[in-house]
This record gives C-alpha cells, sequence and structure tokens, in this order.
C-alpha cells in the first residue's frame, strides 16, 4: 500500500491509502468518482486517459493512465478534462473544439483536449515558426485515436487557436 | 413509457438521470439552459469538453437517484477454448482477498429458468460437460462485493484464466445461419416489366443442403422448393451465360477476401443494474443503439424466472452516448448487466468490458468469401450479366447475420444497371466470435469485391473506368436487383462527372511520371451506393415552445457521435425558426400521450393482419427501433420534423395571423408556404417581420398549437395519416400525433385515415440509397511496402443536409475507417484471433492522424436537387468507395491486384520486388 496524495486540478487529494497495482486510471474513476477521464484500452495505445501532468519546473506533458500506478502520481499536479474551463467560462481551446464540430462521440476528447493544451502551452513558452506548425501539431496530436472523425477537425480547431493569436504561439508572429 | 408487459414484466425505458436535477440539467440536457452556448457547433459541446457524465461507463450507484450507496462489479469470464469439452474451473488462483461473492454459471441459468432470447439463441453461459459453440462465449459471471475484489481477481484473469475443458471435440457443428438467392432478370427495354425478379416473385431459399451443412444451389425439383426451381432455373441460365465461350463478351471470374474486423468504438461496452427484491424492481442503466430491443431481450430473459428472479418491473435508462459503427446494436451484454443484477439483489452491480474482452466478446464485421463473375458487351461496354456466390462468417451467433448476408448480396452490383442479375449468399456458423452489425453492414465487403472487379475489367475492355462507370450507372428510375426502382434521388452521373474533372484524376499520368526515384504512384477511383434504412424504422419525436418562444425537442434517436441533438434542432428550425434550447435524445418515455400500441412483427406481418389491425388508431407496425443503417437524419429526424410542421401551421402562423391584423378570409391568411425564416424572426413580402418570441406568446394567447408529438414509420416509404387538427384535415407522414394547445397537456389525435406501406414491400432490398464516390492518389516506396496517401477526394450526396460540419465529419470519419480496413485493420479467425482474450490496441492497428492525408482530403458534398429534398443517410457510404479506390490506386502503381484486405506494407514490398 502507499499513502498517495497529489493535486489535481489545483486541489488538494489524500492522503489515502492505495494499493500499488491501483491504476491511476481507477483511482481516477472509481475512488475519486472523476470519470471525465476516460478508459479506452489499458495499454497506452489510444490515449483516450491522458492527464496533464505540471512539473516543478513549469512546463507539462500528458501521461496515461491506464498503465501507470495511482502511486507513481505521488507528489505529482495533475489536470483532467474537468479542470480546463473555470468560473463557468471554457477556454479558448474547449471553445474551438465545439465550434469546430471537432468531436463526435467524444469519448477520445478528454485525451485531445489535454494534449492539445500542453501544446498551446508548450507554444506559448517556445513560439514555433509557422511553416512547422501543421507538423508539430501533428507530432503532437499523433498518439491518439479517434475512431469517429478522422482527426481533420481536431488539427483544425488546435491550428486555428494558434493561429488567431500568433504573437503568442508563433516566431515573429 | 410504459411498454407493454412482456411476461408479466413491465418495461419502461427512459433517458437516464442524475442525482442531483441541477447536474443533469448541466450535463444532460442538451445544449441545457444557463450553460454557455455556443454560436455554432454541437448542443452537446459543453459536455464533452468538460468531462460531464455522458456515457454508461461514467456512472456508478452513487450518481443515481434511490440506488444503494455503493458499486459491486462483476467479471464475465469467456472462453478461449472451443474444440475441447468445458469443465468447469477452479477459484483457488485468484486468492482469499479476489473471491466473487457470487458465481453465475448455465446451471444458475438453469436453475431459475432464465430464458435466452430468439436473437441470442443457444447458450448464455457454456455448460459444464459441453464443447463452447464459439470462443469468447461465456462460462461464469462472477460479481464482486468491491472494487478492490474485483479489481485483483481481473490482475489474475490477465495471467490466464481459470477455466478447466477436457477431451478434444473439434469445433461444434452448427448449422447455416440462412441461406438466400437473389435472381433477376430484365425485361427487353427498360420500362419492361422483369421477367424475373424478387420483388415479383418473393426471395427464395435453397431447400436442400449438402452434408457439409452447404446450400445445394442447384435448381433441384424439391417439394418445399418449387418457388426456389424457377428463380433458380432463370439464375442457372445467367451462368450458362457467362460461362459461355462468347469472343463477343468480356468475362471475368474472380475471388475475393474480406477479413474480419472490430468496431472499435472507444467506450468498450458498460452497464449497471439493481434489483431491489423488496420492490421486484429491476433498474438497468446502458449505453446501446437499441433500447427498446435489449429492455425487451431482458424482459424475456427473466419473464419465466422462479420467484426472486423475475421482476415485476424493469426500469431501463439509457445514457446519452449509445453509438458504436453498429457494434451496440443488438447485442447480448444487456442480458449479463442484468443477470449480475438478479443473483445479487439489492446491490447495484457494475458489468464493465476492457479492452481484451471487448474484442472477445463484442460483435465483428463479417469475413467473406467472394466469388463474382462478370460479363461484359466488348462493343458497347455494357455489363450484360453478374454472378456472384457470397459465404460469409457469422461467428458463434446468428445475430444479424442473416439480414448482413441479405444486404450485401442485395448491394452487390453497387451503383449498375445490369440486366441479368445471379446472387447466392449463405451465412454460416462457426467457432469464431459472433459478427454482427456494422457501418457498410455487408455491401462494404460485396461492393469493394464489385469496384475491383470492375476497375479491372474497365481496364481489360481497354475502357476508361470513370467512363466504363458511366455507361454502366444506374440512371434515376433503373432498377434495384431486386425489381423494384429507388424512391429518391439517384445522382450517379454528377457523382461520376464530378470525379471525371477532379485534378486528381485529371492530372493522374503526370503526377505517375513526376514519382521520386524509389517509389512508385498511382491513383484509384470508385464509387458506390449504400442503403440506408431497414424497411421497418420507426421515429418518435415531441417539439414544444413556451410563451417566451424557447423551444425543447425530444427524440427516440441515440446519439452516435453524429449529431442527432444537433440535427434535430437544425431540421425543427425549418420549420419554426427557432434553434431549440433544449434537445434530448434516446427518449422513449416521454411518447406516452399517443399511446401507442402494437402487434405482429412489422418484417413478417400479412397485408390482411396489417389491414385489420390498422382499423385501431392507436395501433402502428412497430413503436421505436434501434438507432442504425445510416437512419439518423432521414428517420431519425422525422417525427420532429413533421411536429414543427405542425406547430407551424396551426401554432405559430395563425399567431402571426393575429400580430399581422390579416382575417381568416383574407386570401393571405391561406399563403403560409410563402412565409419563411430568417433567424428567429419571420418574414412574409409586404409584412413586417415577426419575432419569433412574439408569435409564440400570441399562439399561446390563443390558444393555438403551442406543442406536438408524433410517430412516423417506414418501410421503404412513410406511413401516411390523416388528421382533424383546428377544424382541418391534415396529411401527414405520420401515423399517430398529439397535440398540446397553448399551456394545456397533450392530447392524442385519433387519425382520420392512415396508409401504412403495403407489407409486399418487405421483398425490397432497398428503396433509399446515397452516393459517394472516391479519388485517391497513393505513393508506396519501393524498399519498404510503406504506402502514403498523397491526395483524397471524396464527392457524396445525401439530400438535404441538416448539419453540414456533422455530414462533413462523418465523411473524413468515414474515410479513416476505410483507410484502416484496406490498409491496417485485421483478426485472425479462431484460436490467434480475437476470441483468445488476448488482443488489443497495439495489435490491432487503427488508423491514426499520421495513416491520413489530414490536409489533402477534399469532400464535396452536392447540393440537394430541390430545396425540399428530404434528408438521405450517409453516415456508412462515405467509408466504402475509399476501399476499392485504394485498392485501384494500388494496382495503378505496382501493377497487381489484390483480392483480399488488408494489403500491408509487406504485401507492398513484396508485389514491387
Amino acid at each position: 500500500m502507499t499513502k498517495l496524495a497529489l493535486t489535481i486540478n489545483g486541489r488538494a487529494q489524500g492522503p489515502v491509502d492505495v494499493r500499488d497495482d491501483l491504476t491511476m486510471n481507477d483511482f481516477l474513476r472509481e475512488v475519486l468518482g472523476m470519470t471525465g477521464t476516460k478508459f479506452g484500452c489499458g495499454a497506452a495505445q489510444c490515449l483516450s486517459c491522458a492527464v496533464i501532468v505540471d512539473l516543478p519546473d513549469g512546463t507539462s506533458h500528458t501521461e496515461p493512465t491506464c498503465v501507470a500506478s495511482a502511486a507513481s502520481f505521488d507528489g505529482k499536479k495533475i489536470r483532467t478534462i474537468e479542470g480546463h474551463s473555470g468560473d463557468g467560462q471554457l477556454t479558448v481551446l474547449q471553445k474551438a473544439f465545439i465550434e469546430h464540430f471537432a468531436f463526435q462521440c467524444g469519448y477520445c476528447t478528454p485525451g485531445f483536449l489535454n494534449e492539445g493544451q500542453v501544446l498551446l502551452e508548450q507554444l506559448a513558452r517556445t513560439p514555433a515558426a509557422r511553416a512547422d506548425l501543421e507538423t508539430i501539431i501533428a507530432d503532437a496530436l499523433d498518439g491518439h485515436l479517434c475512431r469517429c472523425t478522422g482527426y481533420i477537425k481536431y488539427h483544425e480547431a488546435v491550428r486555428d487557436v494558434i493561429l488567431a493569436d500568433p504573437h503568442r504561439f508563433l516566431k515573429g508572429g | 413509457m410504459k411498454l407493454a408487459a412482456v411476461s408479466g414484466i413491465t418495461l419502461g425505458v427512459s433517458r437516464l438521470a442524475l442525482a442531483e436535477t441541477s447536474a443533469f440539467l448541466a450535463h444532460e440536457t442538451l445544449p441545457g439552459r444557463g450553460v454557455f452556448k455556443p454560436t455554432v457547433g454541437r448542443v452537446d459541446g459543453v459536455a464533452k469538453v468538460t468531462g460531464a457524465k455522458l456515457y454508461a461507463s461514467d456512472f456508478r450507484a452513487s450518481d443515481l437517484p434511490g440506488w444503494p450507496a455503493n458499486t459491486s462489479h462483476a467479471l464475465l469470464v469467456r472462453v478461449a477454448d472451443a474444440t475441447h469439452v468445458y469443465a468447469g474451473f477452479d477459484l483457488t488462483r485468484l486468492g482469499k482477498n479476489a473471491q466473487p461473492s457470487v458465481v453465475v454459471t448455465a446451471e444458475d441459468l438453469a436453475r431459475i429458468g432464465a430464458r435466452a432470447p430468439e436473437f441470442y439463441a443457444g447458450d448464455l453461459f457454456c455448460p459444464v460437460g459441453k464443447t463452447p459453440s464459439y470462443l469468447g462465449q461465456p462460462a461464469a459471471l462472477l460479481i464482486f462485493e468491491t472494487f478492490d475484489a474485483f479489481d485483483r481477481a481481473r490482475l489474475v484473469f490477465r495471467d490466464g484464466d481459470f477455466l478447466k475443458f477436457g477431451a478434444e471435440t473439434g469445433p461444434v457443428a452448427v448449422p447455416n445461419y440462412g441461406a438466400f438467392r437473389f435472381t433477376r432478370v430484365a425485361g427487353a427495354t427498360p420500362d419492361a416489366p422483369d421477367i424475373y425478379s424478387p420483388l415479383q416473385e418473393g426471395w427464395i431459399s435453397p431447400g436442400l443442403l449438402e452434408s457439409s451443412g452447404r446450400p445445394i444451389w442447384k435448381p433441384l425439383p424439391v417439394a418445399k422448393g418449387g418457388e426456389y426451381v424457377k428463380g433458380a432455373t432463370y439464375g442457372e441460365a445467367i451462368r450458362a451465360q457467362l460461362a459461355g465461350d462468347n469472343p463477343a463478351v468480356l468475362t471475368l471470374d474472380r475471388q475475393f477476401e474480406t477479413q474480419s474486423v472490430d468496431p472499435m468504438f472507444l467506450e468498450p461496452e458498460c452497464g449497471l443494474a439493481w434489483y431491489d427484491p423488496d420492490a421486484a424492481n429491476l433498474e438497468i442503466v446502458l449505453g446501446v443503439q437499441s433500447p427498446f430491443e435489449a429492455t425487451e431481450a431482458i424482459a424475456f430473459l427473466l419473464g419465466e424466472a422462479q420467484a426472486g428472479f423475475k421482476p415485476q418491473n424493469i426500469d431501463a435508462q439509457f445514457a446519452y452516448i449509445g453509438g458504436g459503427f453498429g457494434g451496440r446494436d443488438h447485442t447480448p451484454f444487456p442480458l449479463y448487466v442484468a443477470l449480475a443484477a438478479m443473483f445479487y439483489p439489492g446491490h447495484a452491480v457494475r458489468l464493465a468490458h476492457d479492452r481484451p474482452q471487448q474484442f472477445q466478446g463484442g460483435v465483428k464485421r463479417h469475413a467473406f468469401k467472394m466469388r463474382s463473375q462478370i460479363g461484359v458487351d466488348r462493343a458497347s461496354g455494357k455489363i450484360t450479366a453478374f454472378a456472384a456466390d457470397h459465404v460469409l462468417d457469422g461467428g458463434g451467433q446468428m445475430n444479424y447475420s442473416i439480414s448482413v448476408a441479405v444486404v450485401a448480396a442485395t448491394g452487390a452490383i453497387g451503383v449498375y444497371d445490369i440486366p441479368k442479375v445471379d446472387v447466392t449468399t449463405v451465412a454460416v456458423h462457426s467457432r469464431g466470435v459472433t459478427a454482427g452489425s456494422m457501418r457498410g453492414y455487408g455491401t462494404l465487403q460485396t461492393m469493394t469485391a464489385l469496384e475491383v472487379l470492375v476497375d479491372e475489367a474497365a481496364a481489360a475492355l481497354p475502357l476508361d473506368p470513370i467512363e466504363f462507370r458511366r455507361r454502366n450507372a444506374l440512371r434515376p428510375g433503373g432498377r434495384t436487383m431486386t425489381g423494384n426502382p429507388y424512391s429518391v434521388s439517384v445522382r450517379t452521373k454528377e457523382i461520376l462527372d464530378k470525379l471525371d474533372k477532379h485534378p486528381i484524376w485529371q492530372k493522374r499520368a503526370d503526377e505517375k511520371a513526376r514519382a521520386k526515384p524509389g517509389f512508385v504512384i498511382g491513383v484509384g477511383v470508385a464509387c458506390a451506393a449504400k442503403d440506408y434504412g431497414t424497411g421497418a424504422d420507426c421515429s418518435l419525436g415531441s417539439v414544444e415552445i413556451d410563451a417566451e418562444g424557447r423551444i425543447s425537442i425530444h427524440g427516440d434517436a441515440v446519439e452516435m457521435g453524429n449529431g442527432i441533438g444537433t440535427a434535430l434542432a437544425n431540421r425543427a428550425a425549418l420549420s419554426i425558426g427557432g434553434i431549440a434550447d433544449e434537445v434530448t435524445v434516446a427518449q422513449v418515455d416521454v411518447f406516452d400521450a399517443l399511446e401507442l400500441m402494437t402487434s405482429g412483427d412489422a418484417y413478417t406481418i400479412t397485408q390482411a393482419a396489417q389491414d385489420e389491425a390498422a382499423k385501431n388508431p392507436r395501433w402502428v407496425p412497430a413503436i421505436s427501433s434501434a438507432t442504425s443503417a445510416s437512419i439518423g437524419a432521414h428517420v431519425g429526424t422525422q417525427a420532429v420534423a413533421e411536429a414543427a410542421r405542425i406547430i407551424f401551421r396551426f401554432g405559430l402562423w395563425p399567431a402571426a395571423l393575429s400580430l399581422w391584423g390579416i382575417a381568416s378570409t383574407d386570401p393571405r391568411s391561406k399563403q403560409a408556404d410563402e412565409a419563411y425564416w430568417q433567424g428567429e424572426t419571420l418574414i412574409m413580402t409586404g409584412l413586417s417581420p415577426l419575432p419569433l418570441s412574439a408569435i409564440a406568446a400570441k399562439a399561446h394567447a390563443q390558444k393555438g398549437v403551442t406543442g406536438a408529438m408524433a410517430h412516423a414509420f417506414s418501410r421503404w416509404a412513410w406511413s401516411q395519416g390523416v388528421f382533424n387538427i383546428a377544424g382541418e384535415d391534415w396529411p401527414a407522414d405520420i401515423d399517430a400525433l398529439a397535440v398540446r394547445h397553448g399551456g394545456d397537456r397533450f392530447v392524442r389525435l385519433d387519425r382520420k385515415a392512415v396508409a401504412f406501406p403495403p407489407t409486399d414491400y418487405n421483398r425490397i432490398g432497398t428503396a433509399f440509397s446515397s452516393l459517394c464516390g472516391t479519388l485517391v492518389r497513393v505513393e508506396i516506396e519501393r524498399a519498404t511496402g510503406a504506402l502514403r496517401i498523397a491526395k483524397a477526394y471524396s464527392v457524396l450526396e445525401c439530400g438535404k443536409v441538416l448539419v453540414p460540419e456533422v455530414v462533413l465529419g462523418q465523411a473524413q470519419g468515414g474515410f479513416a475507417m476505410g483507410v484502416g480496413y484496406a490498409l491496417l485493420e485485421t483478426l485472425p479467425p479462431f484460436e490467434d484471433g480475437p476470441g483468445n482474450g488476448q488482443w488489443n490496441l497495439g495489435q490491432y492497428l487503427v488508423a491514426r492522424g499520421s495513416d491520413l492525408p489530414l490536409h489533402d482530403l477534399e469532400i464535396e458534398i452536392l447540393s440537394p436537387l430541390a430545396s425540399n429534398e428530404p434528408p438521405k443517410g450517409m453516415a456508412e457510404v462515405v467509408m466504402i468507395p475509399v476501399v476499392p479506390a485504394l485498392l485501384n490506386a494500388i494496382f495503378d502503381a505496382t501493377g497487381r491486384r489484390f483480392q483480399s484486405l488488408p494489403v500491408t506494407p509487406e504485401m507492398l514490398k513484396r508485389a514491387l520486388a
């Protein structure tokens, strides 16, 4: 057993005893009831279970939760789909997903939203060249599976958010 | 809605509500008042980007009002061996902390008197002492009190199950699921009656089987086969013609095989149920495409069960999302959810597949083996005859195998007008995982084989592939293989012209010549016509507008990710101006006012029985049907569309006349059709524009029709009813109606007359069809066989487009699924396949973004032929031509015609070596 304490969407959770082989996905969904993070494959192949991990150096990345133990998240700060909007306001990426009809069934949306948000924050720190933008988006999102949409609208939504604020996300923008 | 009791059990089917009403309104009511409402986008958008509970897998007992606080968990154990006698199980390996509280087996089902519904005929659990009839057949249901015990147990199971097997028997022999022969011989001219057709003569099946179980297709004179002999004789004549040595005719005879694949919807099947023994009430939460069927199947399962196992009431609640590309339409999974609750009374039990279990237990696409023969007159380039023989592997349970076989066979001539056709089909049992409904539904397989064959025929003539298709294209009014014309638009020529003029096609030689060293380039074309509808489709819908002009819509269609909620809102807006403030789907509990009743089977009822039943103004051929077969736009929105028309004509229009001060004697009062909406403003030439809110307030004040609730039924044509509304006879494509005046309650209106579609329409294969054509340009690396789709173009027609962005998204998604089917996805049969319980993503390859031309896929949607052309189904047709277009492009690039799927880089590498 591990005494797990972590921060989820800015709120401290735990400490709570968890079995060492309990997955983070089950901790979120079964223990905390936070079902916004999905379970798709249990093999880190579809990434519908991915959450954002915020590192002390101010950077972030996504991690799948279906193959990782909850204990491995001890002391970490994470964000899930439930934590994106604040004060009833959607983020620019959430709005873009809606307005682009980016998803269909929406089961993969938590993963794409988290990955897209991490990309935006990364570009805000280190803007990219416009010529590289499509490749950067493709590389960032490629690990995520979507069975409904063909991915195009997800990519367009992320790209349009970036192009709408070139000074923030693009070199020389 | 309270349905007719089944075996003394009262059924209720309702949408899923959350424990906290406010949370429900915020999350499940779409778009939900008081929450961010985008000016564009899907009505379910906010819920999906905020992690709202929308999916069956999101719910636990604590989310549901009145349920126990805790959730128990069940594990469905399936066999990975179907050639040895099942000898039971040993739970000791689970350890003391992972022991189930309850174990359910075949013996338990027999003890309580549970029955397998006919659709799932066979052993729901494999009994000890029998060889399992298929891989993945359940053997036991383990129910755990706590999540911890369940979680420990499933981890143990990942290292191998605990099932024991004895003597080897080989696979269980089970008769074929069904066999049909579709033969048509056209008259001398297109307008002449057919000489023989399934529509005229009825569908036929062979009466004799070989000892192997395969049908004998020869026209043997058997007692029960008289009608078969006639059709088969014509069929054999067609085959003799194709076998003849006529130098004026090009004849090709080819084999084609397609693979089994998984629908791979991202949310594995899941359910939650609670049996309250004190109230004898079974509550169940599911996410399926066929809510009515699931509920009725559970009622049948428990209908004759002994005391304590037969609920008096079943209240089934359905999550917002139910879709699974067909794979969640009529699956046995809900039965096991119900059993979990019945065998652990007083506890809420959750049963959820993980991904390997979904591969092992979920329905698959049928693998096909096809032989196709085509005869083409060399001089004219016209196809003179076509014959085919299909064998499809239905796996362990019959499920939809017969239906898939029929749809596949009757779609086997695609978009073409062929005067002589003979197609045999047989769906066989195997020990593989059960095959059932999946996007494309048989025609994906047969049209892929056809379009590859057509491409080869064009090359052999030689004739330009598009010109060859144009010469043989089915024209409006032309007859399908069953002998009936389509009753909807047929725009083959336009589609072909679009393909012909596209730069991918026009510049194909230039691009081919421009291939980089070490690469080859090819362009392929294909065209497909896909039926939509099932021949017994229902639509339930209601529209209400309040005195402030706010609109509420309820429908029974299930959201499949296809945006049905948005489509409902947009279709109603065509009549009443405003986009709904509230839309709910998967609803069948709000239509009680219609007081519907049904009897018989809509597919098999006789004309006399239908005529007699129709005298009851509450009778309809069927009440609610699964959301499947691309019917979302065409069927799913029909009742709402008619309800909205009635509100406009008998509520809003009279109110507008009052506001304009136009008397009923004024000729303008009869010109409702000339008024139109600009947003929420009603425009009438020469009169002041009126806001919807003012019209709605007036409609309420003068007690006009402010709500309408309707039922529609389609058997390749809509039921047509006449209703007296406000003293006027109103004909509409609905068969039941209730209306609300002002703020009153809904009141059912008896229909004055009704015309249900004739029962002999059940002989029609399909009368509804949409078309799509696809061009692809591929680039293949010789050294590796890696294939890149450089450019692609799909053009489709689907009548009135309700939500253009959704149609576009479906086309893009269909393209991706087509790429996966052609190049990536495959499940081996039997022991190496998904039935072994070891399959997961990673091993099973689904198209990712990097497999697709994300910035080079062009989709064109043809405008409707007329402004009032109804919406047509399109979610399946957009996938089909992608597959043969890829194969034809591969041929163009490599010179190799592949006759099986998928075509992998290794195969391409060998072809180019």
